[in-house]
């Protein structure tokens, strides 16, 4: 499992995005996420988020993001329940303790804790789509050609991982061999025998650099002023996606700045639905934020639009 | 000119964190603005901060290689104690790499674990919280050792119990500015008291590697360090 | 002009006082396919990177006497134009590749030199498709097999066009097929595009008729240069090791042209000497043992978590005093079986069992690795301590074993007493093979399982391992490795099963087994197929087959 990237490639539209409309693409999710409050704008997030997800035919792995976040989200709503003293509708008064004085808990401050239960999940969710839509390598390229030191180390990293945790187990079995036994001995005494693997992983990882290094400096390594090779192809899809995303960015914050999309909790509870502009701005944005979906739908039930785009 | 500029850098980045967390919580912040968007620009801004002042810095394709090998090893350890609950050698790895290798080393070594073992196990929001955290594990080490030269045994040992602490505390950061109201120190140690435990078997782990194995670790990169410095002799024809 | 000219070179690594290169004298010409060969510490890997400009460039030290490179002193040369004109791929793949997909590794050097896009996109192209990788464009590269892997080293390197290619032993790491699979490459490289390719290796079957000239080096001087012929006939006369097996033969039985092939070989033959029907080594009857097996295999199968059945219905049966050699590709399961005998893996169906015990019920694991030697493919994964002696008493602790002298007795039989407080990470390629052998063998386990210990050794260091085996043999344990070696196999087994995807397909006497066997046989036994069956060393042959006449013997 572990030598492989968490990405796996399918060949499907939504991954085929080039590196930076994609990545505005989830950037601006993030944004949105971050920024709105107001529960039904969440809620339409998380709708396009999840679809894009299922699109992307990891509806199965979500659920182990799902299940991470409803743990987290009960943390939120509890330490929101006993920190926050803004709620005016007490539903329990509770003891005295010591730091946070007396524990009253309000409506209010439980619904903003589900409120940003919800807004995690819709962040997790984004990270997942991400997972799914973003190959490595590219986000390393692209990382490259701003900051290419960085970028080369991460990929030489990326690259030794995984022969590095076979090389964990194989060490092992040679321990295990010399008659180390691993399930044997305090805690203490155990951690010693897992740290000489990683002594004996360090010492030869540590050799065979030397030797990277040098087939790095064999091929110009350092030798001057570098260029930069481009892999991907910028096609019509990418400047519509780029531009869907961009647009939706731009009427999300014009109706930010009007106080659309935030949810005001205290000292008492809003409207849910407060008159007509705020839910038009949330179906502009959604729509928008759908156009990658839809063309991803397209490319896959329609060869008219698969050549064209 | 390029040196002093990756020096700033590195202090910026180094310095953004205290002073968000400042600003957060000088009771300045209304109840109503969202501190989430701002908190996430930050820490992507101090971990490119950091990644930048390493572009500038000078560095040999032995220093490019032995970095990312102490990053693959500190993100290989998140598996290799697997079979003891709540061990993990990471943070202990990034330090021991700032102390030998200095701080922008260390800082490297300890964002490349975290990034490249989140290849592997899926990216998540705490991705760049990771980065920078171990990160700073990393090169703060570097710093202590030129600050005080002779920490000595136990004060080590004591700095690695602490990032214990700091680890999740920085870690906390994220869901505190972003799901949390009103942004106080109370709320914070609300957050933190949720982690207490977990956060303290991290210090513990930490101290006891760096009490048991501290010594050996340290040996083997100094060694390292040795290898990397190349003598050049004129020729004597 | 010459490519390179190099006059009175001598070379030390930092911190050495032995010189690594001494009074190296020496012309490249363009286009040539040269082979430089010697054992291991000769220096030919040193020549080899003061021709890369890697030294002193990368390596520092101290250099002395001059290097010119198209009439140019390389020190004059800087970096980019060094790695522009000179590539260099290295002994092991996974560790000088770089980058995470194929594509992008290519690319990399031709970046370095800053090369504008068009010009990488077409030599990115170019050489995706003569290497057969385009296929592979996008995949990470950890996940390709060892062979592609080194193929991929090439293209990177060929993708900057250079006009010299130095390969310092690229194929010790592979496994035969991937390894001719490369060599063939190499050949076409240089008939084809005239390419000039400066070869280091030393297991010259492979490569030894198709290089231009050869030069010979020992402890950093060049000791002999020549056409293969005239290498052939020097070191037949001087008894040198670094001649193929077929070379071998015809300079011991004194003729006066030497054969370097199987082809030129069986020619030769025909031409010289009787043909000698009856399968001389086939006669033995097989032996038949009487005592009970040191260990037993009854119908194990074994499958990893991703469901790749690696041991398939495996029954076998292990006797003191036998040299076993396994033979296979890779993933026939050759690895998964002995860490199955080792215990190391536990069979999903089936019993080990270790002098009638399994491991859990009467033999307790830690008896049973007592018993039972292993030494992995990595003999780096062993060494961690600070001297070569500590590693072997660390072994000892583990199984509550008091030295009483026997860490000297090993010590000695491996002749590691010079190294003893050595720092163990500071000793050659050989020489932690055999640390790595004696922390195994200290504890003087009957039964010693070798996954691979002749990779990477030069003819000495093999022949050295060899005799320790038989020697360790003989004193009543067993000993079973792997290799992909089958000269190794028919000089020192006696017995040879050979695997293939999971399976036993053969089991018998050495000499049964290979020379029935077409691809698995050693040089001999393909040479003397048909001729003399039965004959697989050059020594067997000597003493079997006889000149046609006595009058057409020819002088020595």
């Amino acid at each position: 499992m572990l030598d492989r990237f968490f990405y796996r490639e399918k060949g499907l539209f939504l991954q085929s995005l080039h590196p930076l409309s994609a990545l505005t693409y989830i950037a601006v999710l993030l944004v949105l996420a971050l920024v709105f409050n107001h529960p039904l704008y969440l809620l339409g997030l998380l709708a396009v988020t999840v679809t894009a997800i299922k699109a992307l035919d990891g509806i199965d792995a979500w659920k182990t993001f799902l299940r991470v976040s409803l743990g987290a989200a009960f943390v939120i709503v509890i330490v929101n329940a006993i920190t926050v003293r803004a709620g005016e509708t007490i539903i329990w008064h509770g003891p005295y303790i010591p730091v946070f004085g007396r524990l009253n808990v309000s409506l209010e401050a439980v619904c903003y804790g589900a409120d940003m239960g919800l807004r995690l999940l819709d962040i997790m969710s984004i990270f997942c789509l991400y997972n799914f839509m973003i190959h490595p390598d590219r986000i390393l390229d692209l990382l490259s050609r701003f900051s290419f030191k960085s970028a080369l180390v991460l990929s030489l990293a990326a690259r030794m991982f995984p022969t590095m945790v076979s090389r964990l187990d194989s060490i092992k079995e040679v321990q295990a061999a010399r008659g180390v036994d691993f399930n044997a001995g305090t805690l203490k005494e155990k951690m010693g025998k897992y740290v000489v693997l990683m002594k004996i992983l360090l010492l030869t990882s540590m050799e065979d650099s030397m030797e990277t290094a040098e087939a790095m400096y064999a091929r110009a390594f350092g030798s001057g002023k570098r260029s930069h090779y481009v892999r991907d192809a910028w096609r019509p899809r990418d400047s519509v996606c780029l531009t869907a995303s961009l647009l939706a960015m731009g009427v999300a914050m014009y109706g930010w700045t009007k106080g659309l999309g935030t949810f005001s909790f205290y000292p008492r509870l809003a409207y849910l639905i407060d008159g007509l502009t705020g839910i038009v701005l949330l179906f502009a944005v959604i729509f928008l934020l759908s156009f990658p979906l839809i063309l991803s739908w397209g490319w896959h039930n329609c060869p008219f639009i698969k050549s064209k785009i | 000119m390029k040196k002093l500029l990756s020096r700033i850098l590195f202090w910026l980045g180094f310095a953004i964190i205290p002073i968000f967390l400042a600003t957060a919580m000088s009771g300045k912040t209304s109840i109503t603005r969202e501190w989430g968007l701002a908190a996430s620009i930050i820490i992507f801004g101090a971990v490119g901060l950091m990644y930048l002042s390493f572009e500038l810095d000078a560095s040999s394709p032995r220093e490019i290689a032995v970095i990312a090998v102490l990053g693959a090893v500190g993100a290989a350890g998140r598996f290799a104690f697997a079979a003891l609950p709540n061990i993990q050698p990471t943070t202990f790895i990034a330090i021991a790499s700032g102390y030998v290798f200095g701080p922008t080393a260390g800082f490297m070594t300890g964002s490349t674990a975290a990034l490249v073992s989140n290849f592997f196990l899926g990216q998540g929001p705490w991705t760049p919280w990771q980065m920078f955290a171990w990160g700073l594990a990393g090169s703060s080490a570097g710093i202590v050792k030129r600050l005080f030269p002779h920490i000595g045994r136990w004060g080590m040992a004591a700095f690695c119990f602490l990032w214990g602490y700091f680890f999740g505390w920085i870690l906390n950061l994220w869901s505190w500015t972003t799901f949390v109201k009103p942004l106080n120190w109370q709320s914070f140690v609300a957050v933190c008291a949720a982690s207490f435990w977990f956060d303290t078997f991290h210090a513990i782990g930490n101290a006891a590697f760096y009490l048991l194995f501290g010594t050996g670790f340290m040996k083997i990169l100094n060694r390292f360090k040795l290898k990397m410095t190349v003598t050049y002799i004129g020729a004597d024809d | 002009m010459p490519l390179y000219q190099i006059k009175n070179l001598t070379y030390f690594y930092p911190n050495s006082r032995k010189p690594a290169l001494k009074d190296i004298d020496m012309i490249i010409e363009e286009g040539e396919f040269l082979l430089i060969a010697g054992g291991s510490g000769s220096g030919k890997s040193s020549l080899a990177r003061v021709l890369a400009g890697l030294i002193p460039g990368f390596y520092g030290g101290r250099i002395g006497g001059s290097v010119f490179f198209r009439g140019k002193d390389i020190k004059q040369l800087d970096k980019r134009s060094i790695a522009r004109e000179v590539g260099i791929v290295f002994q092991d793949p996974e560790k000088q590749l770089i980058m995470t997909s194929v594509e992008a590794e290519i690319a990399f050097g031709l970046e370095n030199l800053g090369l504008p896009r068009q010009e990488m996109a077409r030599r990115i192209a170019e050489v995706m498709s003569f290497l057969g990788l385009a296929e592979l464009k996008r995949e990470f590269t950890v996940k390709l097999s060892g062979g592609q892997k080194q193929k991929l080293a090439l293209a990177a390197v060929l993708a900057m066009q250079p006009s010299v290619l130095i390969l310092d032993e690229p194929t010790s790491q592979l496994d035969p097929v991937a390894a001719e699979d490369f060599l063939n490459l190499v050949k076409r490289l240089n008939e084809d595009i005239g390419m000039t390719v400066i070869l280091i290796e030393q297991r010259l079957e492979r490569c030894f008729h198709i290089a231009d000239r050869i030069v010979l080096m020992e402890g950093g001087r060049i000791r002999f240069e020549g056409t293969p012929e005239q290498v052939a006939r020097w070191a037949a006369q001087c008894g040198e090791p670094f001649i193929p097996p077929v070379a071998r033969f015809f300079g011991k039985a004194g003729l006066n042209t030497i054969p370097v092939t199987v082809k030129e070989g069986r020619r030769m033959l025909r031409e010289k000497f009787k043909p000698s029907s009856g399968d001389f080594y086939l006669k033995h009857p097989g032996v038949v043992h009487e005592e009970e097996p040191l260990l037993r295999m009854e119908r194990v199968w074994f499958a990893y978590p991703d469901g790749r059945e690696a041991l398939q219905d495996i029954n076998l049966q292990f006797f003191a005093g036998e040299l076993v050699a396994v033979l296979g590709a890779n993933g026939a399961g050759k690895s998964t079986l002995l860490k199955t005998m080792a215990g190391l893996l536990k069979p999903g169906r089936g019993r080990v069992m270790l002098m009638g015990g399994e491991p859990g019920s009467s033999v307790s694991r830690k008896a049973w690795n007592s018993c039972v030697g292993y030494l992995s493919q990595n003999p780096s994964d062993y060494l961690f301590q600070d001297t070569v002696e500590e590693e072997l008493l660390y072994t000892l602790k583990n199984f509550g074993i008091s030295p009483n002298g026997v860490v000297d007795e090993i010590m000695d039989k491996l002749s590691l007493q010079d190294f003893r407080h050595a720092n163990p990470r500071d000793l050659s390629c050989g020489e932690r093979q055999k640390v790595a052998l004696a922390s195994v063998m200290v504890t003087r386990p009957k039964l010693l399982l070798l996954d691979e210990p002749t990779r990477g050794l030069d003819y000495r260091q093999k022949a050295e391992m060899g005799k320790v085996l038989l020697d360790y043999c003989r004193q009543g344990a067993s000993v079973v490795l792997t290799t992909h070696d089958v000269e190794f196999a028919a000089e020192y087994a006696s017995r040879v099963i050979m695997m293939f995807c999971g399976r036993i397909v053969c089991d018998g006497p050495t000499h049964q087994v290979l020379s029935e066997s077409i691809f698995y046989s050693t040089q001999i036994g393909r040479m003397c197929r048909g001729f003399a069956d039965g004959i697989l060393t050059p020594e067997e042959a000597l003493a079997v087959l006889k000149p046609a006449s006595p009058g057409k013997r020819e002088r020595k």
